[in-house]
């Protein structure tokens, strides 16, 4: 049995003999165990509760999933399908989960007070925050990138890396868990989630519409399904535009009532204090 | 006198190369396939087809593209992706293009593939691939001629075994030889390139 420590393409024809990935379990532990260990050292008035609690172990179960046995291998080295929907994971959803699953207390002990906090303020400016998300998904896409870094375990793990701290330059504007971020308002927000829906067309556009297969570690792949490497490729393509665009929609979306509803709100007292004081 | 003389053969030289690389001069370095230091002439072999009638290689291919190339249906990673690669491209190709280009299979692994399992196998990829048998002796006589490294059989547990084989495509253009060869690795995208230069000769023409 080949032992390695992280997902990436292999010279071989696929095998559903299950294969130990020692470096997913690291980081999968890192986290968890992090979480505990932090959540023992709650303020004793705000517990950790199942809103918490819920989000985060989904997000956990999602990470160790996309990044494990056999979606992992898969991604990494036999389908592209399989590799954009890890993407779409990695990238859009277990940060957004991770971050509801973390309250603020335990967000501020993370981030400190002092350098690390300022980093992260700047780098989660919307324009920056927007730069970096799609730089890193452009770039990630990029064929030559794919094909030069997908066959080595730690270019794998580079890229996996990069689509999840891209994942958190997306959510922390959007979701605004604390207010020393300096986050924007909601229609701000509204405005930074739907930005980032157009840029990822162009490479879902290429997978979508390619001729020919445009990653050579997935065309030349051993094939595991009856699927052609292009049609393989155009499923890639339209898990990345649909998915993607489900996501940042749906939580566009809730943006928008949440702040229809404070709006309201503010309107109606508003309309509420004449008749008082009246 | 001298120094015309000197410009006028040095012109010469000039017209001689540029003739030499002219439109229509094979030079197999502008095809994506890995060019041979010096064409392979086509065989001369006869084995049987996957309907059961003998096949004469030399005569049934004569004046067209033919892709050459050797392997066995339980083939797991190189067969299948060469195959389906040149499948794929072929099938993108014009019509006069495609029509003109036979590939032609040959098993390594008689023992297994019968002509039914051969031609069960390449439908997957194309109905109107050529699929042959024939004993393994003579196959390997057949590669070896070409100068194909001989179908080798490795053991594997439970008594089981694989097959060690030549996994390039030789293409055989209308001249009756083969300039270049395709390795495994070849992508769809270096096919549909060198697909219309070899069938229309263009190949090595400048543009």
């Amino acid at each position: 049995m080949t032992f390695t420590w992280w997902c990436s393409a292999l010279d071989e024809p696929w095998s559903w003999a299950w294969q130990a990935y020692p470096g997913v379990w690291v980081v999968v532990a890192l986290l968890a165990g992090g979480y505990v260990w932090a959540a023992r050292r709650a303020p004793d008035r705000e517990p950790l509760t199942m809103r918490h609690l819920g989000p985060f172990g989904l997000g956990m179960l999602a990470l160790w999933a996309v990044l494990d046995w056999p979606v992992g291998p898969l991604g990494a080295g036999y389908l592209a399908s399989v590799h954009t929907a890890q993407y779409l994971v990695l990238a859009l959803v277990v940060p957004g989960l991770l971050l509801a699953g973390t309250p603020p207390w335990m967000l501020r002990r993370v981030l400190g007070s002092g350098r690390r906090l300022r980093v992260v303020r700047v780098c989660t400016r919307p324009i920056l925050a927007f730069a970096f998300f799609n730089v890193v998904m452009a770039g990630t896409h990029i064929p030559a990138v794919v094909d030069a870094l997908k066959v080595s375990q730690l270019g794998s793990f580079a890229i996996d890396l990069c689509w999840f701290l891209a994942g958190f330059a997306f959510w922390l504007p959007v979701m605004a868990p604390l207010p020393e971020l300096d986050p924007p308002r909601l229609p701000g927000r509204i405005v930074f989630a739907l930005a980032n829906v157009f840029l990822p067309t162009v490479p879902a556009s290429f997978l979508t519409f390619a001729e020919y297969p445009i990653y050579a570690v997935y065309e030349l792949a051993p094939r595991v399904t009856a699927l052609s490497a292009v049609e393989d490729q155009q499923i890639a393509g339209l898990t990345m535009k649909i998915g993607g665009g489900i996501i940042i929609f749906t939580t566009a979306s809730a943006l928008f009532f949440r702040w229809y509803r404070a709006h309201s709100a503010e309107e109606s007292t508003a309309l509420q204090v004449p008749s008082t004081s009246s | 006198m001298d120094g015309a003389v000197s410009r006028a053969r040095a012109l010469a030289i000039v017209l001689v190369a540029l003739w030499a690389c002219g439109p229509g001069t094979p030079r197999p370095g502008d095809l994506r396939g890995v060019a041979l230091a010096a064409p392979w002439a086509k065989p001369d072999f006869v084995l049987t087809d996957t309907d059961g009638a003998a096949f004469d290689f030399r005569a049934a291919t004569a004046g067209t593209v033919t892709m050459l190339f050797f392997g066995f249906t339980e083939c797991p990673d190189i067969c299948p992706v060469q195959l389906a690669n040149l499948a794929a491209a072929l099938d993108k190709q014009p019509g006069e293009v495609a029509r003109a280009v036979r590939v032609v299979f040959v098993t390594t692994d008689p023992e297994r593939d019968t002509p039914e399992r051969v031609r069960s196998w390449l439908n997957g990829f194309s109905r109107d691939f050529v699929g042959l048998v024939g004993p393994i002796d003579s196959v390997n006589a057949i590669q070896q001629r070409i100068g194909l490294a001989p179908a080798v059989r490795i053991p594997l547990e439970d008594d089981d075994y694989t097959i060690g084989h030549a996994a390039q495509i030789v293409a055989y253009t209308a001249d009756e030889r083969a300039h270049v060869v395709y390795p495994s690795g070849v992508r769809q995208d270096d096919w549909a390139h060198d697909l219309p230069l070899l069938v229309r000769g263009q190949w090595g023409a400048r543009p």
